[in-house]
């Protein structure tokens, strides 16, 4: 082949640059208008990518949460003191806190025109509850009678036999009384019942979500039809659209959005986000990077939003099965009073955390401020008195087991050096790949040092605080925590008669936690977000959702 | 000519073999449990798990799962993510985006990197020479991580908030060719340091040589010795080195693709890492060993361009 090279090659480099220019064609011609902000731009709220299509029951992560919020409402909504408040239901009652009615208000509608009605409930959360769909949301239905036949649990594990098959595919505990009345039977008494209700999981889904076959169609996971105060603008193709559109639903009964349009913009990373929020190429943000909390207060100043979210961390013992210094309940306490928790929460972890006094978080009514008392003070002397006086010296290195994928390290560093520096103990931070291996070994009682956990609620209600992590036989109990007069204030909170008798129960379960400290509470988890100034009554609710009903543009 | 191309692509099958079963090897040897990946840090749901994993066959053997796997690509699937996805709708749209990414940087690469290494090598010992080798040394010495967060923060926000140019987005992919600029500017860096001094040597070794003396002699002009005989033979090592390099910056693109949020294979793999998304991983890498193969394939073939002296039978 003899042809003039030079040519070629020059050729060659030509095709590259076509290739190039070609992909500049390809993408949608909306260049934002240099710096001036156009009133057509929809508002933009930064999320990660869904993890499943929206649909309610397979949603458990908080972006598609964030976007399900702006298309659903539930039965209940949460006031400014995290108390349920009614939204589509009229009325929950029960008499036995087992067996519930709910009543819905008539007139809501989904965004197809078709009504809100008990059926839409009732199919919704049956789909969910079926193991067969494997739907991320699927445990927040298992209080309910008939969750079990519908769930089969393998006998042997992991074995060679197989689960049996399921018994039922609805909930043998959901009755559809009339139009717009429905009842709810629970395995076990609830009175924080009510309290669930406004989560993801249990929104209703109308009749078009259904195939002929029952199962939810395809387009309907990229296309949900909603009954809240915004509907898809069009279909999201998940894996490929790097943003979800919506449009105000002008018929929605509790009137107008006071958006027209909002665009949920899928980011990878915090930080890109944060400059594209800075640059005004973005609205809101209800979530911050962690080095740019420090400068952030300043930069936004009221536009800067700092509150309490729902998680909790904790360094947890195995105290029936672990080392000697895990079952003394003395030098668990030691160990709480010898953390500097102020300090790491300051410095560590900039601010995005505060130090936790409670087992119950800030931001379900039932929390107490300071409710940890001395236990979760700051006290290195009288720390080191104790940990002495129960004989902490002589018992060996304190192991602290971690998960070395999930930013850990530095505050476990950071624990060991004052347990190191206050208490004069050996420590050994342990790191290991992966959480699971923390949570297995536990579960096969051969975890014997001290271990990170954290706990994000499912419902706020402080039962979830409680129950699932500390009662006998919960799913989550990795402690071995087991404790008579725990589960009789638990049972006792679960069968009030009300909200409020409820809390006063689950406080005086919470109150024997504090003094046995199976886990030492050691941060509150926050929500750090900022918004542009593009959008003004930007509030975030207690499940870390926008509530973007109220939002308007400034 | 015909028959090495076929020869060349029959090598590719077993190099792309043994390729992916070291990555799904690797992949799946991780420790830990990608089903807990999804779950947080809450208890894996029983029912749940049993089910993915009789979908996924993560009970079976290493080798029956690869054999799955690569039956399963024969046929053009590139199976499922553990959250209900086919593979090939995430590569779609995607492979364009990094694809577009990297011959920006490339193109980048080119330009400069040759421009600067033609400039230092015809003005050797120079102030130009000597700025041109501090400058290199800058650029290597910058890791992508940096210069990316930089330029980004510095053209995309500062630029912006101070003077009102709004030229340089800062991510994203909203932007058509403008998105590409930056991100193929950052992405090129440490390459053109490499490629400016590697055209200096080449250059400067291929100026010495007799036949260049020779063309100076017989009184041909400058231009055409420096074009026609120095550079043209001083390019094979270049053409190697970029060749070598589009696979280099393919990959190179998860921690810009990252940085500018866009859409392409780099922050996907990122992504997928981070999730224990296996399947797509194993794809992402597969395809990149493909398209690593291919461009080796053409710089083999763009030597007897260069070279008449090389010739494939």
């Amino acid at each position: 082949m003899r042809v003039t090279k030079g040519a070629k090659f020059i050729a060659g480099s030509a095709l590259l640059m076509l290739a190039v220019a070609a992909c500049g064609g390809g993408e949608s011609p909306s260049t934002p208008g240099g710096g001036g902000t156009t009133t057509a731009q929809p508002v933009r709220v930064e999320i990660a990518e869904p993890q499943h299509e929206l649909v309610p029951g397979n949603t458990a992560e908080t972006s598609g949460a964030e976007v399900l919020n702006a298309l659903f409402i539930g039965l209940v909504n949460y006031d400014a003191d995290k108390k349920p408040v009614n939204q589509i239901a009229e009325t929950i009652t029960s008499d036995d806190q087992v067996n519930w009615t709910i009543k819905l208000k008539d007139g809501y509608k989904f965004h197809d025109g078709t009504p809100v009605d008990a059926q839409s409930f009732v199919d919704s959360w049956n789909y969910t509850a079926n193991g067969a769909n494997a739907y991320e949301g699927n445990y927040f239905m298992g209080s309910i009678v008939g969750y079990d036949e519908m769930n089969p649990v393998d006998p042997d594990g992991e074995g060679p036999q197989e689960a049996p098959a399921a018994t039922a595919t609805s909930l043998s505990g959901l009755k559809v009384v009339d139009n717009l009345t429905f009842t709810v039977a629970l395995k076990n008494p609830f009175s924080g019942f009510p309290t669930m209700l406004g989560y993801t999981a249990f929104y209703p889904m109308p009749k078009a979500a259904f195939g002929p076959d029952g199962k939810v169609t395809e387009a309907y996971g990229k296309s949900p039809v909603g009954n809240g105060p915004f509907k898809m603008a069009k279909p999201w193709e998940r894996g490929k659209d790097q943003s979800i559109s919506v449009v105000r639903y002008d018929e929605f009964k509790e009137g107008q959005a006071k958006l027209d349009a909002v665009d949920f913009m899928i980011y990878t990373d915090l930080a890109t986000a944060y400059r594209d929020l800075q640059a005004g190429n973005l609205d809101i943000m209800d979530q911050l990077p962690a080095e740019a909390i420090g400068s952030a207060k300043a930069e936004f100043g009221d536009r800067y939003i700092e509150q309490p979210s729902s998680g909790v961390g904790y360094i947890g013992f195995p105290i029936k099965t672990g080392a000697d210094y895990a079952k003394s309940a003395d030098i668990r306490k030691a160990i709480s009073m010898a953390i500097d928790r102020k300090t790491i929460t300051e410095t560590v972890f900039s601010g995005t955390r505060v130090p936790a006094d409670d087992f119950i978080s800030p931001v379900v009514s039932g929390y107490r401020q300071g409710a940890c008392g001395e236990a979760c003070t700051y006290d290195p002397v009288k720390a080191k008195e104790l940990f002495d006086s129960a004989g902490g010296a002589k018992m060996g290195a304190i192991e602290l087991g971690y998960n070395a994928d999930g930013g850990h390290k530095e505050w476990i560093e950071a624990v060991a050096n004052n347990l190191r520096t206050n208490l004069g103990a050996e420590v050994t931070p342990k790191p290991v790949e992966k959480f699971a291996t923390i949570l297995d070994d536990l579960g096969a009682k051969k975890w014997k040092g001290a271990f990170r956990m954290a706990w994000i609620m499912d419902y706020p209600s402080p039962e979830n605080y409680l129950k699932p992590i500390f009662a006998a036989k919960a799913s989550s109990n990795y402690s071995g925590f087991d404790d008579k007069a725990f589960e009789e204030h638990i049972k006792a909170g679960d069968s009030a008669k009300t909200l409020e008798e409820g809390i006063a129960a689950y406080q005086a379960a919470d109150d024997i936690l504090l003094k046995e400290l199976p886990y030492i509470p050691v941060y509150f988890y926050q929500t750090n977000g900022a918004f542009s100034q593009n959008v003004k009554n930007v509030k975030i609710d207690p499940f870390e959702r926008i509530e973007l009903f109220n939002v308007e543009r400034a | 000519m015909g028959r090495y191309v076929v020869r060349r692509l029959l090598q590719a099958i077993p190099v792309l073999l043994g390729t992916t079963f070291l990555i799904f090897a690797i992949v799946y040897a991780l420790p830990g449990d990608p089903l807990q990946a999804l779950a947080g840090d809450r208890r894996v749901d029983p029912v749940f798990a049993q089910t993915m994993r009789e979908m996924f066959h993560l009970n079976e053997p290493l080798l029956v799962r690869y054999w799955y796997y690569v039956r399963d690509i024969f046929s053009g699937d590139f199976g499922m993510t553990f959250r209900g996805l086919p593979v090939s709708t995430i590569f779609e749209g995607k492979f364009q985006v990094t694809l577009n990414l990297a011959m920006t940087a490339l193109l980048i690469e080119a330009v400069v990197g040759i421009g600067l290494g033609l400039i230092a090598a015809l003005r050797r010992g120079s102030w130009a020479d000597t700025g041109v080798l501090a400058f290199t040394l800058l650029l290597v010495s910058i890791p992508t991580l940096v210069s990316g967060f930089v330029l980004q923060l510095v053209l995309g926000v500062q630029l912006k908030l101070s003077t009102g140019i709004d030229f340089f987005p800062v991510a994203g992919l909203r932007d058509g060719w403008r998105s590409y600029l930056v991100p193929g500017i950052v992405l090129a860096g440490t390459s053109i340091a490499y490629l400016t001094r590697l055209t200096r040597t080449s250059l400067m070794e291929t100026l010495r040589a007799d036949y260049v003396r020779t063309a100076i002699a017989k009184g041909m002009p400058r231009r055409r010795v420096l074009g026609r005989h120095a550079l043209r033979n001083s390019l094979i090592p270049l053409v190697t080195y970029l060749g070598a390099d589009l696979g280099t910056l393919m990959g190179g693109a998860v921690i810009t693709e990252t940085i500018f949020n866009m859409d392409g294979i780099g922050r996907q793999l990122f992504q997928s890492v981070y999730l224990r998304e296996n399947s797509v991983v194993v794809g992402i890498v597969t395809v990149l060993v493909l398209v690593y193969i291919l461009a080796n394939l053409i710089v083999d073939l763009l030597y007897a361009v260069l070279d008449p002296r090389i010739r494939y039978e």
